[in-house]
């Protein structure tokens, strides 16, 4: 479907990131502003799948029963790298969050800027 | 015709290592002394060996590395730069003597004579590059290695003065820099060259933004007027500062900068057909009068010489802007005429202070009984100011008057006489205080068990130098005296163009 | 036609990795040794790579197919004269780890170490993987290695402030990976292929279009937020400041640098495709290059904190490079790819000579640290030739960028540029003469700072060392030529006019 001219999934993948980016930008809870960035970061990881997608395809898995043409399992493994390095980020961020915590005892920005 | 030869660049690098060994060993008195006077007299030796060559014509040259493809740092001891390095050389000696004795039991030593030999290495850099960049680095680095010395004293008066010192200066690089990049845009060279390396196919205005910006950033350490404004104020440095420095090695290289813009990187013919040189001339001019007068009103010793100084610098800026091969002549001269007789002057002032604690033009009322020796070489170096036939400066007003009538320019003349009259209207006060003037108190006397009126060597330096102004007055024609020198460099400048206008 | 070396191209990229994951082993029961380790497993990377770019230099760029796949198909190494940038990289690497022994006593309890030590290799292995990799994808995950290990050094000071600023940095940072993995699946999307050679000729195929443009766009927000230019630097200053000062220097000397080289491998890409018209990119490179400059200088002016001013000192720098790309002339680029190498090395000198100081006096603003230069006489000649160098005056190793920069923008008939530049640099040195007065002329304040000693020559070495090469390198300017100007010069025909 092309409404506009865009291809929706396109348009869907944007809506979705600006979501995410106002999460990162607005929320002033650090935990909303991490979970912000995993909205955008799913975002994109959409956008390279749904990019991968051949019409009528196959899932690109040699078992018998499938036949060309194949969806392109390239973004399948982007996406995989991907999640990765999201998880990883995610981590790092999580035990940042953890010891501004221990530190402060709060994670609300407006609180933290109060501070000394 | 050159030669390659290791010595142009050895010459500079003496100092700078010197300057490693006192910044590494100088705690010890005997070590700091040690090194620092062989390196003088390694360094006095190395340009003197290459003196016969200059005179009858051979170029010394020397690539260090290439810095940029086609521009390295280059070496080249051709005779204007053996002139000024034959001047800072022997006057880096004398005053590494008088130093000593003046810095005696003053604060940090290590510091002012590990930078001092860094100056006179630049100086020396300076005069030898054989290319506007290798030029600029030394320039600026002398910049960088002088302030220290300015802020010796470490006061707010001294961190102030350094200030003011680095803004007129790095801005004044800046500029040179900026002429530097523009030069070599549309010369596609910088190496200096006797007819000039630029050409009128790049342009009139490009030409004049490029002069504009080699002169201001040249001319800030030539302290030619607007730009002068940092001179009398550094004159808070310790006086071996002030008398090496503030009168030879920045302001000459301000001044030999200028030159080298105006004949080998413009080139006579080039100027003449511009016609830039006029207002620089103007401009000098003027310069040389104000300056004069500005200095008739300063009771501070060393501000008046200051004063001078700048006036005085402006003999040769005028003598490089008339373009004619006498005031040329008289330019190249006046580098090292200014600097003897400046350097006397300095040395006798900053006598008088150690000696007797005063600063004050107003306070030395009869000091010529007290300091008789001084006083005599002080006065000999006013009579060269003024123009006393006999004396070093004579010569360079003679040409510089004969340059100025070459070039049809018969009201620099006048210039000329004004600034005698204003010379010796700000110098004779100041004898005429010293020896007819009653003191009005008793002097301090000598302390027991010295000979000489001031410690030696601060006056074994005064006397040599002042009387080299007067040889430097009498011989003006004998072979091997700087004015040969001076011969072989104006006749390099003006061999593609030939004599007057 | 590949020699011996062009075999141990992965190596380059595989030893610090494998080192950082080893680095908790080795050092179980000595959590010291982590040191020792790391500046090992550093000291071979750094032969090896010292190896790679002999052979860039004796047979020019090379390739190597990691697992046997040929390029395009399989995840493709190349090393042209841009790869060149890790031997330097990884020296500085080597310089930087001996210094960090003694410092980190101060910093972190010993059995802290070596999750430390296997962040710096797996930093180092990053950044040699992104330099030469020639796969988009490979692009962004070396990215992340290099991303990720710096938050986590940023924080590993410990304290809450330290995490904070790290929290922050993270935050935009992943941001602009995320830019960065976007523009790359756009790309995919466009080309079909991930390899940097193929996607260009390939786009040279397809031609240009709105969706190319996307890309372009989000791979240069994306790199221009790695290298900290002026709108989007907010997360360096304090990153850069609370961080230990070995692991400032590695980030503001070289982290900074993959947006640069980043930036580069993607204009690799478009120009050989020849699918943009950059003129009205580079016009606004140019101006962020001229503020960012401007804006670095004036927020350094008011700070008193060191490491604060050093940090903005950062921004300004990246604005020079910033400039010198956006002027577009040979001569620009040319010193903008040098200063590449030499802010770092300059950033690495003053970085460390200010750790030291701050390790030996435990003072960090300039108020405080008068008179330093009399206990500490050799760490502060450093600092000050770090500071007459990153001002960019002769004879040190700043002078040649600003000479290369200068003389490209007159060259590009931008003379407003030139002067700016020229100018721009005194502006900052305002600041640096306050501190260089502060250190030398003034009498102390604090008795600890009277009585301070110099540092252990494990610390003081490496100082002085990097030091020393500020001065060699501003004479010896033409050495980091012989990789730039190639490249550089393969690139132009393409720029944007």
């Amino acid at each position: 479907m092309q409404p506009f001219g865009l291809d929706l999934d396109y348009v869907a993948v944007v809506a979705l990131f600006c979501v995410g980016l106002y999460m990162l930008v607005a929320k002033s809870n650090l935990l909303k502003k991490l979970l912000g960035l995993n909205v955008m970061e799913t975002s994109v990881f959409a956008f390279i799948v749904t990019a991968g997608m051949v019409e009528g395809g196959d899932p690109p898995i040699m078992v018998a029963g499938t036949s060309a043409p194949y969806a392109s399992p390239i973004p399948h493994a982007m996406v995989l790298t991907g999640i990765v390095v999201a998880v990883s980020v995610t981590a790092v961020a999580l035990a940042l969050i953890v010891q501004i915590h221990a530190h402060f005892g709060t994670i609300e920005i407006d609180e933290l800027k109060e501070l000394p | 015709m050159e030669v390659v030869d290791v010595r142009p660049i050895l010459a500079p690098f003496v100092s700078f290592l010197c300057a490693g060994l006192v910044f590494g060993f100088g705690r010890s008195i005997f070590w700091r002394r040690f090194f620092t006077f062989l390196a003088a007299f390694i360094k006095m030796a190395l340009v003197l060996s290459m003196l016969p060559g200059t005179l009858q014509g051979v170029v010394y040259v020397y690539q260090f590395v290439e810095f940029t493809p086609g521009i390295g740092i280059g070496f080249r001891a051709d005779a204007y730069g053996m002139f000024f390095s034959l001047v800072s050389s022997t006057l880096w000696v004398f005053t590494t003597i008088y130093a000593i004795g003046y810095m005696q039991g003053d604060r940090d030593r290590v510091r002012f004579f590990g930078f001092f030999a860094l100056c006179v290495s630049t100086t020396v850099g300076v005069a030898f590059a054989e290319n506007l960049l290798t030029f600029f680095l030394f320039y600026e680095t002398l910049t960088i290695c002088t302030y220290p010395l300015v802020v010796h004293a470490e006061t707010p008066e001294a961190l102030r003065a350094g200030r003011i010192y680095l803004t007129y200066t790095l801005i004044g690089g800046g500029f040179a820099l900026v002429g530097a990049v523009m030069t070599l845009n549309a010369a596609g060279t910088l190496t200096f060259a006797a007819p000039g390396i630029l050409g009128m196919e790049s342009g009139v205005a490009t030409l004049a933004v490029i002069f504009l910006c080699l002169i201001i950033g040249f001319g800030v350490k030539a302290a030619i007027m607007p730009l002068h404004g940092w001179l009398p104020i550094a004159m808070v440095a310790p006086t071996p500062v002030s008398a090496l420095l503030h009168a030879v090695a920045v302001v000459k290289v301000g001044a030999f900068g200028v030159t080298r813009v105006i004949y080998n990187v413009f080139g006579v013919e080039l100027l003449r057909e511009l016609g830039f040189a006029t207002p620089l001339a103007l401009l000098a001019g003027f310069t040389i009068v104000a300056a004069s007068t500005i200095a008739l009103t300063q009771d501070h010793l060393k501000r008046r010489l200051a004063y001078s100084t700048i006036s005085q610098l402006s003999y040769i800026v005028l003598g490089a802007a008339l373009l004619t091969p006498l005031a040329a002549t008289a330019a190249v001269l006046h580098i090292a005429n200014q600097a003897f007789a400046k350097i006397t002057m300095f040395f006798v002032v900053g006598a008088i202070t150690r000696t007797t604690g005063k600063k004050y033009v107003s306070e030395i009322d009869g000091i010529g009984a007290r300091l008789p020796w001084s006083m005599a070489a002080f006065s000999i170096a006013a009579l060269s100011f003024v123009g006393v036939p006999l004396t070093a400066g004579f010569i360079t007003k003679w040409y510089l008057a004969l340059g100025a009538l070459e070039a049809d320019a018969w009201w620099y003349v006048l210039v000329l006489i004004t600034s005698s009259l204003l010379n010796a209207g700000y110098f004779f006060p100041i004898l005429h205080r010293a020896y007819f003037r009653q003191a009005k108190e008793p002097w301090p006397p000598l302390e027991p068990g010295r000979r000489f009126e001031t410690p030696k060597t601060l006056l074994f330096p005064i006397v040599i130098c002042a009387a080299y102004v007067l040889l430097l007055g009498v011989t003006a024609e004998v072979p091997g005296m700087p004015f040969s020198v001076a011969q072989v460099a104006v006749d390099g400048f003006f061999a593609p163009v030939g004599g007057g206008p | 036609m590949t020699g011996p070396w062009a075999e141990a191209l992965p190596w380059a990229i595989v030893l610090p990795l494998v080192g950082a994951a080893l680095t908790p082993a080795v050092a179980v029961r000595h959590p010291r040794v982590s040191g020792f380790w790391a500046w090992g497993v550093l000291l071979v990377t750094a032969v090896l790579t010292a190896g790679l770019v002999s052979e860039l230099v004796a047979r020019g760029p090379f390739s190597y197919g990691l697992g046997g796949w040929a390029a395009s198909y399989g995840i493709e190494l190349r090393f042209d004269h841009f790869s060149a940038w890790v031997l330097p990289l990884v020296v500085l690497f080597v310089v930087i780890v001996p210094f960090s022994w003694r410092y980190l006593d101060h910093v972190m309890p010993d059995e802290r170490r070596p999750p430390f030590y296997a962040l710096l290799l797996l930093n180092a292995g990053g950044m040699i993987g992104f330099c030469v990799t020639g796969d988009l994808f490979n692009l962004f995950v070396f990215t992340e290695v290099v991303s990720l290990s710096s938050y986590a050094l940023v924080a590993v000071g410990g304290r809450g402030l330290a995490a904070f600023a790290a929290l922050k940095y993270l935050f935009i940072g992943a941001v602009s990976s995320l830019l960065m993995l976007f523009a790359t699946a756009q790309l995919f999307v466009l080309s079909g292929s991930l390899n940097m050679a193929d996607v260009s000729l390939r786009l040279g195929e397809i031609g240009g279009g709105t969706a190319v443009m996307v890309a372009f766009a989000a791979y240069a927000v994306s790199f221009m937020v790695k290298a900290a230019m002026f709108p989007v630097h907010v997360w360096l200053p304090d990153a850069h400041a609370i961080a230990p000062s070995p692991v400032s220097a590695v980030l503001s000397g070289m982290v900074v640098k993959v947006g640069i080289v980043g930036m580069l491998r993607i204009y690799q890409i478009y120009f050989g495709a020849e699918v943009l018209e950059l003129g009205a990119f580079n016009l606004a490179l140019v101006w962020l290059g001229a503020i960012s400059i401007v804006m670095g200088a004036f927020f350094a002016i008011f700070q008193d904190d060191i490491k604060l001013m050093l940090a903005y000192s950062t921004i300004s720098n990246i604005g020079y490079i910033v400039l010198g790309l956006g002027l577009a002339s040979p001569y620009a680029v040319i010193g903008a790819a040098v200063h590449v190498f030499n802010h770092a090395l300059i950033k690495a000198t003053l970085f460390l000579a200010a750790g030291s100081i701050i390790h030996q006096t435990g003072f960090r603003t300039l108020s405080d640290l008068r008179g330093v230069a009399r206990t500490m006489p050799q760490t502060s000649a450093a600092m000050a030739i770090g500071a007459v160098s990153i001002v960019g005056l002769p004879p040190t190793a700043g002078f040649v960028c600003k000479w290369y920069i200068a003389l490209g923008a007159f060259e590009a008939n931008q003379a407003p540029f030139g002067f700016a530049l020229v100018f721009g640099a005194l502006f900052i040195f305002i600041y640096y003469i306050r501190m260089l007065n502060a250190f030398y002329f003034q009498p102390p304040v604090h008795a600890s700072v009277a009585q301070a000693s110099e540092t252990p020559w494990s610390m003081r070495g490496p100082v002085v060392l990097l030091a020393s090469l500020c001065l060699i390198l501003g004479v010896l300017g033409g050495i980091p030529l012989t990789f730039v100007e190639p490249a550089v010069l393969d690139l132009l025909p393409f720029w944007g006019q």
